[in-house]
C-alpha cells in the first residue's frame, strides 16, 4: 500500500527526494588481514571501542560545553554507593587512541554511521565536538538523526544472538538510559534481553547479569552490580559518556521547611502541606502543567509534579527514594524471605470526588498494570513476579491469585524473589476502580478520565485550561493535615523542557521547578530571586557500539 | 451572481476532497506512526515491539490506509473530526480551544496593519519623494526583511525584560480572562505580527493613493478650487481604499498560517502551535483537521475576493 | 503632483535639451530607469558583494566554519576573531560567511529552479491552452490553497529534513506562482496580431511560445524571482526556528541565528546572533530593492 501510495504521490506532485543509497561490503583485506575482519565488523575489537573512549575529552566538553552541570561518566552507574571502585578512567589520550587503532588494523577509509535521537542544540553541538575528537585520531564519521520508529531501528535484537548478522544498520547509536533502579541499566546485557541489538552472546556476562537478580539483599546486590560493571568496562561493551545531572529550581518567596530535594522524575516525601510560601493566596507556580492530556503512570509514575500531588501510593519514600514507611498503607510488611508482602490500608482515605478508597481498588490497580502495554521495566517485573500474574495476564484466569484480600489488608504473594517491590509500591499510584474499572487499559491514556484525575492525594484538579495552564486545589478529605499554607498549585503547560522556564522565573512565576536542561539552568542562576539545587539522578548518556557483523553502511 | 455563488460553492467539493486524500496519503508516508511518539524515546528504548504492536492494534492504526482515509471522510460527514491520537480528546474540542486563540491574534494583527499601513501609506504618497517617504519606505521594507522570530525575541528582551511593561508569553493569566484584562498578553505578538505585514498594505496603499490621485476625476475637483486636502481625503482616499480592502480579502487565508513561527515564539496557544507539535508527533487527526479548514478558509477567501472585486468594480462580470 | 511642479520640470526638460546636456543614450530605457533607481542599483552592490564574500569566503577568513574550540567558546568579537566565537568555539564570521553559500543557494537556486519550472510550464500551457493547461492549472490551484509554511512543514515530515529536500520542497512550493504570472502574460498577448501573424506563417508553436511570446514576460518574472528569493531565505530561517530546516549541524543562516532560542546567549552574547540577523535582514532588503527597481523598470506607465 505504502507503495502504491508513494507512486501517487509522485505522480500527482512530483516530489521524489528519497535519502539513503546502495550498501556495499566494506572495503576487502590487505596482506596481513587484521583480525577484526572474521568478526564482520571493526567494532568488534575491544581495542577500536576502548580508542573510540579515549578520543573524546568528555572533562573538556563537561567544562564547556555543560559548564559543569554533568559528570563524567566511566560506568553507566553514576557515582555513589553502587558505583564500582577502581574503573578504568579511560581519559583522554588521542596518542594511545592512536596506537590502540594501529595496533588493531582499523581501516582508515571506513565511516562510522552514528545515529542519535534528540535534536535539541546541545545534542547536536555535543556530536559535531565528538567527531571532530575522532578525526584528530583518524576515525572519519558520520551523524544522523534517526526518525520515525526508533524502537525497530535500535533496538531489534539479531535471530542469532552469537553470529548475528545484525538487524539494525548503525555503527554507533547515542542514548540516553533513565533508570529508576540499577537492573533497569544493566538488564539489556543479557543475551536474552528483547533490546539488545548490539551486544553479543557472552556466557560470563550472562552469568553476572543473573548474578544481580539473585538476591532480596541490598548488599550482595551491590557487590554483583560492581563485578558487572567492572566487566563492561574492561571490555568497553557500551561507550559511556556522562551522567546527567537534575535541577530544582526554587524561588525566595517557599520556605520548604528543610525538607530535601531528590530526583523529581519520580516520587518521593515532599511534605508540602507543611511548605510555606509568602504569598496572600497561598497559590505556588510550578512549571510542567499537561499541554494536552495528564499522563498516566504506565511508563513515567512521577515525571511531572502533578503526578506526585494528585496521587499516593501504598508506600512512601526519601528523596533517595528509598522506602520509608506507609502511604495508603498504614503499615506493611514484608516476610523474612521476602515473598510476600502484607499491607494494612488506612481506612479514612477518599477519593476526590468523595467515594471511599478501599482493597479493591489496590487488586484493581495491579490488575490494570498488568494489562497496561509499555509498562515500565522496574514495574512490571514486580508485577509479573507475583504469584499467577502470567495466567491473569494471558487470560487464564479471572483475578490474580497472589493478590488477597481481607478486609482492610492486601496480602501480596510472590513466586519469585523481585528485589525493587517495594520502589513499585512506593512509585506507581492507585487508580480509582470506580472510575477506571471499565476502561480498556491498552487505550487507557486515551480515555476522558485523564482529561481531569480523579486520585487521592493532597491536591486535587481545580481548572485546566489545556495548553494554557491548569490549577491543582488543596483537597479538604486528605487524610492529613499540615502546617504550611499552600491552597493552590498554578501549572504553566509545558512539555519536560519548558521553553518559557526562564522568561517565568524572571517574572516571579516560578517556586518551584524541575528540569534536566543545563541551558534553563545557566539562565536561572543568573537570577537573584531564585535557587538552583543540583540532584544526581540515575540517568546516564552513552554510545552504543554494534557488535554483530554487519556492512559498513556509508561507503 | 447567485449562479456563480452555487458553482464556485460545488466546485469547493471536489477540490476538498482530493486535497483531503493528498494530506492524509502525506501523513500515510511520513516515517513512523503517531504510536512512536506517544512515550518518550527513552521510554521507547526498554519497550519490546510486540506491545507496540498491541497499542497500534487498539488505536486503529494497523487497518488498511484506505479505510482509515475512508472513516475519517465519513465521520467529517457526521460532523466528527475523529480524536488526538495523543490523548484521545476530541479534535473539535482541541480545535474549539486554539482557533479563537489564533484568530485573535491575527485579527488583531490585520487591525494593526491595515491601520498603520493605510495611513503611513496615503501619507507618503501625498508627500512623494520628500525624506519622510523614503523613511517610511525603507522602515517598511526593513518591516518584512527582518526574521520575525528574532524580531519577536529582540521585543521580548526590551519590553518584558528591560523595561518589564508586558507579560511574557501565554495568553491569560487565571482570573483575569476578560478580553479587556488580558489584553495585555496580546500586545507584543500582535504588535510583531502586525508590523510585519504592515509594509505590504503601506506599499500597497501608497501605489492606489498615487493612482488615484492621477486620475481625472482629482483633476477636475482640483479645478473646481476644492482645498487640497478635501481633494486628498474625499476623493483621493476614496478611490484609493477599495484595492485595499482587495488585499485584506487576501490576508485572510494569513489567518491561521501567518501565526505559527509568532505563536511558537510568544507561547500563544493557538491553531499553529498545536499544529506544529501535531506534526512533530504524527497525530494524524489533529493535522488533517488544521490543514483542512486552513484550506478550506483559503478557497472560502478566494471566492470572497472575487465577490468583493465585482462588487466593487463594475467593469468585472462574474460568468 | 501638481500643475505648477510639471511645468517647471517641463521647463527644466526644455533649458537642458537647449544647452544640449541631455545625452541620447542606447542603453535601454528598462535599463536607464533602472540605474537611475538609486535604492535598487544600493540593492544590487549589497547583493553582489554578499554573494561574493559567499563564494570566495576562504579569502576573506582563515578560520573553518566547523572548527570547534572549546576552551575558547562564546568569546566576544577580538582581534582574531572579528565576531567572536559561538557557543562551542566556532568563528562566527567564518560561519556567516560559509553558511551565507548554502542559504544563498537556497534562497536564489530554489526561485530559479521555481521559475524555470513555472514559466516554461506558464508559456506553454498558456499559450496552448486545452487539457494540458487545465490540469496544471488544477494543480497549481490545489497548491495555492495550502498556506506556505503548513504545506512546507507537512513536506519536511514526509520527506525528512536535508538540504537537498528543502531545496525540493521550495520549488515545488514555488512553482504555482510562476506559473499563473507567466500564464496570464501570455493569455494577454496570445491575442496580439504580430503573434497570428506569426502562427500563419505556421512558425512551430513552441518557437512563437518561448521565442517571441516570452521575452515579453521576462520583467515581471524577475520580479516574481527577486520576491521568492526574499521570502526563500526568511523562510529557511523560519523552519530552522520550528526545528524543521535543514539539520543543525549544517551552518546557514537560519541555523546560526537559531541560537538566538536560547535567551541566556540570546541576552549575554550579542554577537552570535545579532550579526547573522542583521545580514539577513540587510540580504532580504538588498534584494527587495532590486525587485522594486525592477518592478517600476518593467512598468511602462511610469516615466523614468
Amino acid at each position: 500500500m505504502k507503495k502504491l501510495l508513494s507512486l501517487l504521490l509522485v505522480l500527482l506532485i512530483s516530489v521524489s527526494v528519497f535519502a539513503g543509497g546502495s550498501q556495499e561490503a566494506a572495503s576487502a583485506s590487505s596482506a596481513a588481514e587484521p583480525e577484526w575482519v572474521s568478526k564482520g565488523t571493526p567494532l568488534a575489537d575491544v581495542r577500536v571501542r576502548q580508542a573510540l573512549r579515549y578520543a573524546i575529552d568528555m572533562d573538556t566538553i563537561v567544562d564547556t560545553l555543560f559548564e559543569g552541570m554533568a559528570q563524567t561518566a566511566v560506568s553507566l552507574t553514576s557515582p555513589g554507593d553502587w558505583l564500582a571502585d577502581g574503573l578504568n578512567e579511560y581519559e583522554y589520550n588521542p596518542e594511545l587512541a592512536k596506537q590502540l587503532l594501529e595496533e588493531a588494523g582499523w581501516p582508515k577509509d571506513y565511516t562510522l554511521d552514528v545515529v542519535y535521537y534528540y535534536s535539541d542544540q546541545q545534542t547536536v553541538d555535543l556530536m559535531a565536538i565528538i567527531q571532530q575528537y575522532w578525526a584528530a585520531v583518524g576515525v572519519k564519521s558520520s551523524f544522523r538523526k534517526l526518525e520515525g520508529d526508533l524502537t525497530s531501528q535500535l533496538w531489534i535484537p539479531p535471530a542469532d544472538m552469537v553470529n548475528g548478522p545484525s538487524e539494525v544498520k548503525w555503527d554507533i547509536a547515542y542514548a540516553a538510559i533513565a533508570a529508576l533502579s540499577e537492573s533497569e541499566f544493566y538488564d539489556r546485557f543479557e543475551s536474552t534481553a528483547t533490546n539488545n541489538s548490539s551486544i553479543p552472546y557472552d556466557a560470563k556476562l550472562d552469568e553476572l547479569v543473573q548474578a544481580t537478580r539473585a538476591s532480596a539483599d541490598t548488599e550482595v546486590q551491590k557487590a554483583a552490580f560492581k563485578e558487572l560493571q567492572k566487566y563492561i568496562s574492561d571490555n568497553m561493551l557500551v561507550i559511556p559518556l556522562y551522567h546527567q545531572i537534575a535541577f530544582v529550581y526554587t524561588s525566595d518567596r517557599l520556605d520548604m521547611k528543610g525538607n530535601a530535594v531528590g530526583n523529581d522524575q519520580y516520587s518521593y516525601e515532599k511534605n508540602i502541606l507543611d511548605w510555606t510560601i509568602d504569598s496572600p493566596d497561598g497559590m505556588m507556580y510550578t512549571n510542567c502543567g499537561p499541554m494536552e492530556f495528564y499522563q498516566a503512570p504506565n511508563v513515567n509514575p512521577g515525571q511531572f509534579p502533578y503526578q506526585e500531588f494528585l496521587f499516593d501510593k501504598l508506600v512512601n519514600a526519601d528523596a533517595s527514594l528509598n522506602p520509608t514507611g506507609g502511604m495508603l498503607a498504614e503499615s506493611y510488611e514484608v516476610s523474612p524471605d521476602g515473598m510476600q508482602i502484607v499491607f494494612n490500608l488506612r481506612d479514612d482515605v477518599t477519593w476526590h470526588d468523595g467515594e471511599p478508597f478501599t482493597a479493591d481498588d489496590v487488586t484493581f490497580t495491579i490488575e490494570f498494570y498488568l494489562k497496561s502495554p509499555g509498562l515500565n521495566a522496574v514495574a512490571l517485573n514486580t508485577f509479573r513476579a507475583i504469584k499467577g500474574a502470567a495466567a491473569y495476564a494471558d487470560g487464564t484466569a479471572e483475578s490474580v491469585e497472589g493478590v488477597t484480600v481481607d478486609g482492610n489488608t492486601v496480602t501480596v504473594t510472590f513466586e519469585r524473589i523481585d528485589p525493587n517491590a517495594l520502589l513499585t509500591f512506593s512509585q506507581w499510584p492507585i487508580l480509582p476502580e470506580h472510575l477506571l474499572g471499565s476502561v480498556n487499559p491498552v487505550t487507557a491514556q486515551q480515555n476522558e478520565f485523564w482529561q481531569h484525575p480523579i486520585g487521592t492525594g493532597p491536591f486535587k484538579v481545580s481548572e485546566t485550561v489545556l495548553g494554557n495552564y491548569a490549577i491543582l486545589d488543596r483537597y479538604e478529605g486528605y487524610y492529613r493535615t499540615g502546617t504550611g499554607n499552600i491552597q493552590r498549585i498554578f501549572m504553566f503547560a509545558s512539555n519536560e523542557n519548558d521553553a518559557n522556564l526562564i522568561k517565568n522565573a524572571e517574572s516571579g512565576q516560578i517556586d518551584y521547578a524541575f528540569s534536566k536542561n543545563v541551558t534553563d539552568t545557566q539562565g536561572i542562576e543568573l537570577l537573584d530571586n531564585m535557587t538552583v539545587h543540583p540532584v544526581n539522578i540515575r540517568y546516564t548518556r552513552l554510545f552504543f557500539v554494534n557488535e554483530f557483523p554487519h556492512p559498513a553502511n556509508i561507503k | 451572481m447567485v449562479n456563480f455563488i452555487i458553482r464556485k460553492v460545488l466546485l469547493l467539493i471536489p477540490m476538498m476532497l482530493v486535497i483531503s486524500f493528498l494530506i492524509y496519503a502525506g501523513i500515510e508516508l511520513m516515517p513512523g506512526d503517531a504510536v512512536d511518539f506517544l512515550l518518550p524515546p527513552d521510554a521507547l528504548a526498554t519497550m519490546n515491539p510486540q506491545e507496540l504492536e498491541i497499542l497500534r492494534e487498539e488505536l486503529g492504526l494497523n487497518d488498511p490506509f484506505l479505510i482509515r482515509f475512508f472513516n475519517w471522510l465519513v465521520g467529517i460527514l457526521h460532523g466528527d473530526f475523529g480524536y488526538s491520537i495523543q490523548s484521545g480528546v476530541p479534535v473539535s474540542t482541541l480545535l474549539a480551544n486554539t482557533l479563537p486563540a489564533t484568530l485573535e491574534l491575527s485579527v488583531a494583527a490585520l487591525f494593526i496593519s491595515t491601520l498603520f499601513g493605510t495611513l503611513l501609506g496615503v501619507v507618503s504618497a501625498l508627500k512623494k519623494g520628500s525624506i519622510g517617504d523614503n523613511i517610511l519606505t525603507v522602515a517598511g521594507m526593513i518591516g518584512v526583511a527582518i526574521p520575525q522570530f528574532l524580531f519577536g525575541l529582540i521585543m521580548i528582551i526590551v519590553f518584558v525584560f528591560n523595561l518589564g511593561w508586558l507579560p511574557v508569553g501565554g495568553r491569560m493569566t487565571p482570573g483575569h480572562e476578560a478580553f479587556f484584562q488580558r489584553l495585555d498578553h496580546l500586545i507584543l505578538p500582535a504588535v510583531v505580527l502586525g508590523l510585519s505585514m504592515t509594509a505590504g498594505v503601506m506599499r500597497y496603499s501608497r501605489a492606489s493613493m498615487l493612482d488615484s490621485l492621477g486620475k481625472d476625476f482629482i483633476k477636475t475637483a482640483r479645478s473646481k478650487g476644492l482645498p487640497e486636502w478635501r481633494v486628498n481625503l474625499l476623493h483621493g482616499l476614496r478611490v484609493a481604499l477599495s484595492p485595499v480592502v482587495v488585499l485584506i480579502g487576501f490576508r485572510l487565508p494569513m489567518l491561521i498560517g501567518g501565526a505559527v513561527v509568532i505563536e511558537q515564539v510568544f507561547q500563544w496557544p493557538g491553531v499553529g502551535q498545536m499544529f506544529v507539535a501535531a506534526v512533530r508527533t504524527q497525530n494524524t487527526p489533529v493535522i488533517m483537521m488544521v490543514a483542512f479548514f486552513s484550506v478550506l478558509i483559503v478557497l472560502i477567501a478566494s471566492i470572497l475576493i472575487d465577490i468583493v472585486t465585482a462588487l466593487l468594480d463594475p467593469r468585472v462580470k462574474l460568468s | 503632483m501638481n500643475s505648477k511642479s510639471l511645468n517647471r520640470k517641463m521647463d527644466e526638460l526644455q533649458r537642458k535639451e537647449k544647452a544640449g546636456l541631455l545625452e541620447t543614450s542606447n542603453r535601454s530605457r528598462t535599463l536607464r530607469k533602472l540605474t537611475s533607481n538609486k535604492l535598487a542599483l544600493i540593492g544590487a552592490f549589497l547583493f553582489i558583494v554578499m554573494v561574493f564574500l559567499s563564494v570566495f569566503a576562504f579569502l576573506f577568513t582563515q578560520y573553518d566554519p566547523n572548527a570547534i574550540d572549546l576552551r575558547n567558546r562564546l568569546s566576544p568579537p577580538s582581534r582574531e576573531h572579528i565576531l567572536g566565537t559561538d557557543q562551542i568555539g566556532r568563528d562566527v564570521w567564518a560561519r556567516i560567511l560559509y553558511g551565507g553559500r548554502i542559504s544563498i543557494f537556497i534562497g536564489v537556486g530554489s526561485a530559479l529552479g521555481s521559475a524555470l519550472i513555472g514559466v516554461s510550464l506558464g508559456t506553454y500551457a498558456g499559450y496552448r491552452g486545452g487539457w494540458l493547461d487545465s490540469v496544471i492549472m488544477k494543480i497549481s490551484e490545489v497548491m495555492i490553497s495550502f498556506p506556505q509554511i503548513i504545506l512546507v512543514s507537512l513536506l519536511v515530515t514526509i520527506v525528512g529534513q536535508s538540504l537537498w529536500n528543502l531545496f525540493f520542497i521550495f520549488i515545488l512550493t514555488g512553482w504555482p506562482s510562476m506559473y499563473r504570472m507567466a500564464r496570464s502574460q501570455m493569455l494577454s498577448i496570445r491575442e496580439e496580431e504580430y503573434i497570428q501573424a506569426l502562427k500563419a506563417f505556421g512558425i512551430p508553436r513552441y518557437v512563437i511560445a518561448f521565442k517571441h511570446m516570452l521575452p515579453n514576460a521576462i520583467g515581471p518574472t524577475f520580479v516574481n524571482i527577486t520576491l521568492s528569493t526574499a521570502m526563500f531565505i526568511l523562510q529557511e530561517a523560519s523552519l530552522s526556528f520550528l526545528g524543521l530546516g535543514v539539520p543543525l549541524e549544517q551552518a546557514t543562516w537560519g541555523n546560526i541565528l537559531n541560537i538566538a532560542q536560547d535567551l541566556t546567549i540570546l541576552r549575554s552574547a550579542w554577537w552570535t546572533w545579532l550579526p547573522v540577523g542583521i545580514v539577513i535582514t540587510v540580504f532580504v532588503l538588498a534584494i527587495n530593492f532590486m525587485g522594486d527597481g525592477l518592478r517600476d523598470a518593467a512598468d511602462p506607465t511610469q516615466v523614468g
